[in-house]
């Protein structure tokens, strides 16, 4: 029987079905775990809601937007300066955030004449700026503002400005999720195709399902761009808004994020025929792969680029990889993330750093998220859709894992039982992406594991016989006990600087000269 | 020279200074023992509010969501409470305490929380959990009313209200509402109630929130203060509410229901305001006020006077946070010969222009100041960006970063929330220890900016 049933949930039929453990020569066929339907109320769920997924996974990380919610100032402060989403141009998405300040006269009254108020003031403040993303939530939703109608109102009195509205209220769909998808879905409708890019190589791609945490999106467009690769667009993270206005000229589709963005990718294909190209990001062996799949897609001049700059990074960083993996190996992971990096990492994680993921979770994966991380992890691991508190806290009593992987806050409860958490949503000391950055997850996984700190804790100092012959325990001495100094090779342990993304912005790329299209010039 | 108190003239918001009702009363309800609060709405006002709890306190705390979607957002949504309620108790058999606390889209939809409270009671408390105690205390919070300060007013009222029970004696207790404060400040306020030897029912009880990392991982963080505690309240000596805005109407609730005596104020930030603090529990109480205080009020003054007329005399502060603290705060730096050129409150309250500490400052200012309402951090930035606003320091919490890291302004870290520095929770802004922890943190952060100006960092030698 391969559904799993956590005692604290025994009196909740509900729950039944939402967690899964992979037997002994089992595949996905035996039993997936339910996935992205309503939420057992009073659980204490780890879910979000459907705003935050539309505003602030996908549409803030666009940087040069006023990005405002129409609806009382909390949504906009409770989510503000929670997440890492860098772009280049001094973190503008970062540092401004904008809310209409609904009041109760207006939820009687209505509140459109106050949001117009509100657009022109928020312009008049940032006259640099004239691009704008409005949110809808909760309050606004119900009282029936039609902000569509406001935007064009505003755009008309306000040439060259443009406004992108979307309708996503916090209560819209079963979590982060709903959000998700109304954004990608509005997107498309209302703003690709009403710019024309520039073309600057004969091959161009979207990089779609990449929101810039501490760079990861740097990283890879780096990357493409010495291939010779254009991105047209990001989408969205450090993504600008008129970039993202002209996806419909890119060639290809590369999907980082298939939960969070393959509903743009989708209609991309359908309405433009552009194809889709699924990759990851994350891990030696698949990011190769990923970008020799790229590079295959245009052409041989374009793959010997790719192999260059794997066999350079692969023989900068394996060495480094190696040693955190050989002190890794073994060690017991929980991939607790919110979506995708159950998928993108159960598989690489423990091929290429040696740890075991003893269990997965996804807080608003669907299914087919589960089907894919399920088929990449390995047996007797624990699936578990939608987790809450207590679910999670007996399953770290059961499984004993030597690091969590997941956001803050669950971290903070990990902590109190003795377990280090890594954060996976916004990085320790990222980014995770690239060659390099895989290096510094291996490294921030080994400094949380084998931390002298952590390595204190359970010693109870009223009871317990404990050692008084040492002032310190350095990593190593953890890690490797009783191994000589000089067989340690510390000189590979990451050798990297600590701000690996802000050099990239200086570079500059040679691009293969653009052929002329027929439809181009139309 | 001028004081002018006015609201923000634009009608939007640009970096919000505050978050709104929804988020305060579940500060307040993480301070209760056995007490799990549902939030009635999407599940967002929950999940982000234990994660700006978390990011202040590096801690987690339990709050549940009654999980709001689309169904329920159209056709009512009651029976996700009574699902909760249900699953949260039969699962955390421990909780007696279910503060049901509403937000923007379940009070414009209309749900009945006092009806389905009733309908709870008499069905599934009843019959189901007949042998348990278990509370439902309805906190209407809507979003679109003020702000966190009055979400967390309305849940202490609430609470006191809900469990406020007269009995014959008197309890000997003093009640002490501090308002909206970390664990460090509690840790202060008992402290000096112990130096006056006076017996007390704090509310809330948060020093834990502060909790350890313990070998048989037993710790939690959560508040301590009591049902009985809560009980006991309308039976005490006399009540102290240290924040106007933040626990005042619980005080004067007591006093009119169960003739509990009750002053509220002054926020005890600065030695002045520790003083009358410290006279107002001697007055209620009965109890002198020692010596051993004399003497820790004595060195504060020793450490506040080696650093006020050589370097904060003169010095311009623009002050933002919640209205009580920020106010208090203001009143600290005049003692210090500042100006506090600029006071932000992040809501609007028709007393704030009438708040007899306000009004005094507003008298006798002897510079040009201003005190702005319903307040954003745009209103700071905008000011000190585009229009010539000059201040050598800033106080107020990390929200607003941005502007003295762009601006290159020393700030002090103080308020809710505080993410971007470590461990300031621990530390009081309350007492004689709090003047003096402010003091010397803003000394040091105005010595380190010196040093990083090069500006006369030579004169730090001898002081």
């Amino acid at each position: 029987m391969p559904y799993h049933t956590f005692k604290c949930s025994e009196m909740l039929p509900d729950r039944e079905k939402h967690a899964v453990i992979k037997g002994p020569g089992e595949d996905i066929t035996s039993a997936l775990p339910l996935g992205n339907l309503n939420t057992v109320p009073g659980t204490i769920t780890e879910r979000g809601c459907a705003y935050c997924g539309a505003k602030h996974v996908i549409g803030t990380p666009m940087k040069d937007v006023i990005h405002m919610s129409h609806g009382p100032m909390g949504c906009t402060y409770d989510t503000w300066q929670t997440k890492r989403y860098i772009s280049d141009n001094d973190n503008f998405q970062l540092k401004y955030t904008f809310a209409t300040d609904m009041k109760e006269k207006h939820v009687v009254f209505g509140a459109e004449k106050m949001l117009k108020q509100n657009i022109h003031e928020a312009f008049d403040a940032f006259p640099e700026i004239n691009r704008m993303t409005l949110y809808q939530t909760c309050a606004s939703a119900l009282i029936g503002d039609d902000m569509d109608a406001i935007a064009k109102q505003i755009m008309k009195e306000r040439p060259g400005v443009d406004i992108f509205v979307c309708n996503a209220p916090g209560f819209g769909g079963t979590s982060q999720t709903g959000g998700h998808h109304k954004i990608n879905i509005a997107w498309i409708n209302n703003k690709v195709g009403t710019v024309e890019p520039e073309i600057k190589s004969k091959y161009t791609i979207n990089y779609v399902g990449d929101y810039n945490i501490q760079g990861d999106c740097e990283i890879m467009t780096d990357y493409f761009n010495r291939m010779g690769i254009q991105v047209i667009s990001m989408f969205t993270g450090n993504g600008s808004y008129d970039d993202l206005r002209a996806m419909h000229r890119a060639d290809l589709n590369v999907l980082e994020c298939a939960r969070s963005a393959e509903y743009i990718c989708n209609e991309l294909r359908t309405r433009y025929g552009t194809p889709r190209l699924d990759i990851d990001g994350f891990g030696f062996d698949l990011l190769a792969e990923s970008l020799m799949k790229v590079a295959m897609f245009f052409g041989d001049d374009c793959v010997e680029k790719a192999k260059a700059i794997i066999d350079e990074e692969v023989a900068r960083w394996k060495p480094e990889l190696d040693w955190y993996a050989k002190r890794l190996k073994g060690k017991k992971i929980c991939l607790w993330p919110g979506g995708s990096k159950l998928w993108h990492w159960a598989h690489v994680i423990e091929e290429e750093m040696g740890v075991k993921v003893v269990s997965v979770y996804s807080k608003f994966g669907h299914q087919g998220d589960f089907e894919k991380g399920i088929a990449r992890c390995s047996e007797g691991a624990l699936a578990i859709d939608d987790p809450n508190e207590l679910e999670a806290l007996e399953a770290m009593e059961m499984l004993k894992p030597d690091c969590i992987l997941t956001g803050m806050r669950p971290g903070e409860v990990a902590k109190k039982i003795r377990i280090p958490y890594l954060n996976i949503h916004a990085y320790h000391n990222g980014p995770y992406k690239g060659f390099e950055g895989w290096v510094r997850l291996a490294r921030d996984l080994y400094n949380a594991i084998y931390s002298p700190v952590m390595n204190l804790a359970a010693i109870d100092i009223s009871k317990d016989d404990f050692e008084t012959d040492k002032g310190f325990m350095t990593r190593t001495m953890l890690s490797d006990p009783g191994v000589p100094r000089e067989e340690l090779h510390t000189e590979n342990m990451y050798t990297g600087k600590m701000d690996i993304v802000t050099h990239l912005r200086d570079k500059t790329y040679d691009f293969p000269a653009p052929e002329p299209k027929a439809d181009a010039a139309v | 020279m001028s004081c002018e108190v006015k609201s923000k003239e634009r009608a939007g918001i640009i970096n919000p200074m505050v978050t709104c009702q929804p988020a305060g009363a579940q500060y307040a309800s993480i301070g209760i023992e056995d007490c799990t609060a549902i939030v009635h709405g999407g599940q967002g006002c929950v999940m982000f509010v234990r994660l700006l709890f978390s990011q202040h306190l590096n801690e987690n705390f339990d709050i549940a969501s009654s999980s709001l979607h689309e169904d329920a957002a159209v056709l009512g949504a009651v029976h996700r409470v009574e699902g909760a309620v249900d699953v949260l108790l039969e699962r955390y058999p421990h909780v007696k305490v279910v503060p049901i606390i509403t937000t923007c889209s379940t009070e414009i939809i209309g749900d009945d929380v006092e009806g389905v409270v009733r309908k709870l009671k008499k069905g599934l408390l009843a019959t189901k959990y007949a042998d348990r105690e278990v509370h439902l205390i309805p906190v209407h919070t809507p979003s679109f009313k003020g702000s966190q300060t009055s979400g967390y007013d309305a849940a202490v009222t609430a609470f006191v209200k809900h469990f406020a029970t007269k009995t014959e004696e008197c309890n000997g207790k003093l009640n002490l509402i501090t308002g909206w404060v970390d664990p460090g400040d509690v840790k202060e306020l008992k402290h000096l109630l112990k130096m006056m030897d006076v017996d007390a029912t704090v509310l809330f009880e948060i020093e834990n929130f502060d909790s350890p990392l313990m070998p048989d991982k037993s710790a939690v963080s959560h508040g301590t203060t009591t049902i009985e505690d809560l009980q006991g309240t309308a039976n005490a000596i006399g009540t102290i509410a240290l924040n106007k805005y933040e626990g005042g109407k619980a005080g004067e609730y007591l006093r009119d229901k169960f003739q509990v005596p009750c002053v509220v104020g002054p926020t005890p930030i600065g030695i002045r305001n520790t003083d009358t603090f410290l006279k107002n529990v001697s007055k209620m109480t009965g109890k002198p006020i020692p010596e051993s205080l004399v003497r820790e009020r004595g060195k504060a003054i020793d450490a506040l006077q080696d650093l006020a007329h050589m370097f904060f005399a003169d010095k311009k502060v623009a002050i933002y946070g919640h209205p009580d603290l920020a106010i208090g705060l203001a009143e600290f730096c005049l003692d210090l010969s500042m100006k506090p050129v600029l006071v932000l409150i992040g809501d609007e309250n028709p007393n704030y222009a009438k708040d007899p500490r306000i009004l005094a400052i507003k008298e006798h200012a002897e510079f040009d100041m201003e005190v702005i309402t319903n307040a954003d951090l745009w209103e700071l930035e905008d000011r000190i960006k585009n229009k010539g606003l000059e201040v050598d320091l800033i106080l107020g919490h990390s929200k607003g970063r941005f502007i003295p890291i762009d601006n290159n302004i020393p700030m002090v870290r103080v308020g809710f929330p505080v993410y971007d520095r470590a461990g300031y929770y621990r530390h009081p802004k309350v007492g004689y220890n709090g003047a003096v922890w402010l003091a010397e943190e803003m000394a040091n952060v105005l010595f380190t900016d010196m040093e990083y100006k090069k500006d006369r960092e030579w004169i730090l030698a001898m002081w």
